[in-house]
């Protein structure tokens, strides 16, 4: 693809990755801070285990190093749309069971739900970079909100927002790969796959 | 006539190979594992208590006095009491029952440690005991990531240590290590619980190396390596903590670099020797590192400028920037402690004449 080998897409390449790091760098710090508040006001043990959140994605990736920068791309693309979803959802279940009263997480939530958003828009640039583009989300229906009652819903939001942390990290490890692979280049890491 | 030496050699070898096949005859060995403080008691193999019997331990002869019959009874044994322990029947000294009495403790709670220095290949573990048991123990050591368990390669050096690889990055899923040691005497174990990030720990930076910079008095220049343990620090790049001081005083100046593996220090005070060390992490997770083998520097400084006297020697040009051998005269006419021109005077005066003394009495 000559456009995106181009000298000046290589370097809005390099620049989207790593503002793209930056974005998420700081959104990891704010998710950790958002996950002590949320600890603290839902009155919830900070160390309590939660077991696999069903439609949250999953940040654990085996062969890690392994991976494609498409692929990359896309698996964070997914996990930050489907994390927009579930943190709007938190978000609606927090004005529903506190109302105004709770102003600290509610806007503690919505600031990252900010972020979250803005830095799927990121990544779909970069796809967009690669001529590629992001798939599309029309017509893909937002998962259901399941029923479970308040400590349910609670610890449900413990295991988003810890897997959101994670996901932030995984990110800036994805960006950095990105950045450090060569447009073309034929090592494992790079950026086109064959279709 | 035959020798009658050789004949009476022959009789005499014979009659030991007799008693000592005798005495190590039906021998019944084994070892024993007795806890320090317990009372022990031996039998002697299958003869009964009335039997005529002497023990010895490690060869020398236990007293009467603590035979019960033909039982031996060791009260409150300890750890000097560990030995082989040998029985033999009375008038034939055939050896009876042999055994090797070991004392010891059973296993108090082992300390263990895990830790990533090579993130994101794996990490290891280690461990030890808090207090000596003095008899063999055996380790086991299991890894449950999950519900998955995983394999500890066992270190051949040291024997106390295992390492696991990651079959996962990013996991919120925490890792359990637990870790069992059994002896003779009991068991005991301990268990870890932790998470990917929280055990990341970089070795020390490498090769630090600080040297002055020439023709600026307050400057060192400071560069070092990432640790060689640390497998990919273009991927996982890592972050730098320096800390320096003057010899002469305790408090350290801390620099934290995001990137990069030099700095220069600028605010050194001229002249003084200074301790510099470095310390490393991961950009985004885990801790910091040890500290660095400290190195010492000193600023450049400049050389003092001779005046021509008669007495002065025939002047040497040294190109050296080092400050770490200045000229001797300095020691006498120190820059640093003039004050005014008539000081000066005074001082190359005083140097002038110590320079003669030399002279007269070398």
């Amino acid at each position: 693809m000559a456009a995106a080998d181009s000298p000046s897409a290589a370097l809005r390449r390099r620049d989207l990755c790593s503002r793209g790091i930056r974005l998420a760098g700081k959104m990891r710090a704010d998710v950790i801070d958002l996950l002590d508040t949320y600890v603290e006001r839902q009155g919830l043990d900070a160390s309590a285990s939660v077991a696999a959140v069903e439609g949250v994605p999953v940040a654990a990736v085996e062969r890690w190093d392994e991976q494609t920068g498409t692929q990359r791309l896309l698996e964070n693309l997914a996990a930050y749309r489907a994390f927009r979803v579930l943190l709007a959802q938190m978000l609606e279940e927090h004005r529903e069971q506190l109302g105004e009263a709770d102003t600290t997480l509610g806007r503690a939530l919505a600031a990252v739900l900010l972020q979250v958003s803005a830095f799927a828009y990121h990544l779909e640039e970069l796809l967009r970079l690669e001529s590629r583009g992001p798939p599309s989300e029309e017509g893909a229906a937002p998962p259901p909100v399941p029923q479970l009652g308040l400590f349910e819903r609670k610890l449900r939001g413990l295991g988003v927002l810890r897997e959101l942390a994670q996901w932030a990290v995984r990110s800036v490890r994805d960006l950095r790969q990105l950045a450090k692979a060569s447009p073309g280049s034929s090592s494992a890491p790079g950026w086109a796959e064959s279709p | 006539m035959a020798n009658p030496v050789p004949s009476a050699c022959c009789v005499v070898l014979a009659a030991v190979v007799v008693v000592y096949a005798q005495r190590h005859s039906q021998q019944d060995s084994h070892i024993q594992y007795e806890r320090v403080g317990a009372d022990v008691t031996m039998k002697c193999g299958s003869m009964d208590w009335d039997a005529a019997v002497t023990w010895t331990a490690n060869g020398t002869d236990i007293d009467e006095s603590h035979l019960n019959g033909s039982y031996l009874i060791l009260k409150n044994v300890d750890l000097t009491q560990s030995g082989q322990y040998s029985c033999y029947e009375g008038s034939s000294w055939h050896l009876k029952y042999q055994t090797y009495l070991r004392v010891g403790t059973p296993p108090k709670e082992p300390v263990l440690m895990c830790r990533s220095n090579s993130y994101p290949k794996g990490f290891y573990c280690s461990w030890h005991l808090p207090t000596p048991t003095y008899i063999p123990n055996s380790f086991n050591i299991s890894v449950i990531h999950g519900t998955k368990e995983m394999v500890c390669e066992k270190d051949v050096f040291p024997k106390n240590r295992c390492h696991i690889k990651y079959l996962q990055l990013f996991s919120t899923v925490k890792y359990k290590v637990t870790l069992t040691v059994t002896n003779a005497l009991g068991k005991n174990s301990t268990t870890l619980t932790f998470d990917e990030v929280a055990i990341v720990k970089p070795d020390p930076p490498e090769s630090v190396v600080a040297k002055p910079v020439p023709n600026n008095p307050r400057r060192l220049e400071v560069s070092w390596q990432n640790p060689s343990s640390w497998p990919d620090p273009e991927s996982f790049p890592l972050k730098f903590f320096l800390r320096y001081r003057p010899l002469i005083l305790d408090q350290w100046q801390h620099v934290e670099l995001s990137d990069g593996t030099s700095h220069t220090i600028t605010d050194a005070y001229a002249g003084k020797e200074y301790i510099i060390q470095v310390a490393a992490k991961d950009n985004d997770i885990g801790t910091w590192s040890d500290w660095s083998v400290a190195v010492h520097a000193t600023p450049w400084t400049e050389e003092p400028k001779h005046l021509t006297t008669e007495a002065q020697v025939t002047e040497t040009t040294s190109a050296s920037t080092s400050s770490f051998m200045p000229p001797p005269t300095t020691k006498i006419c120190d820059k640093g402690a003039v004050v005014g021109s008539g000081a000066v005077a005074v001082c190359w005066t005083a140097g002038l004449v110590l320079a003669a003394y030399g002279v007269l009495f070398i």
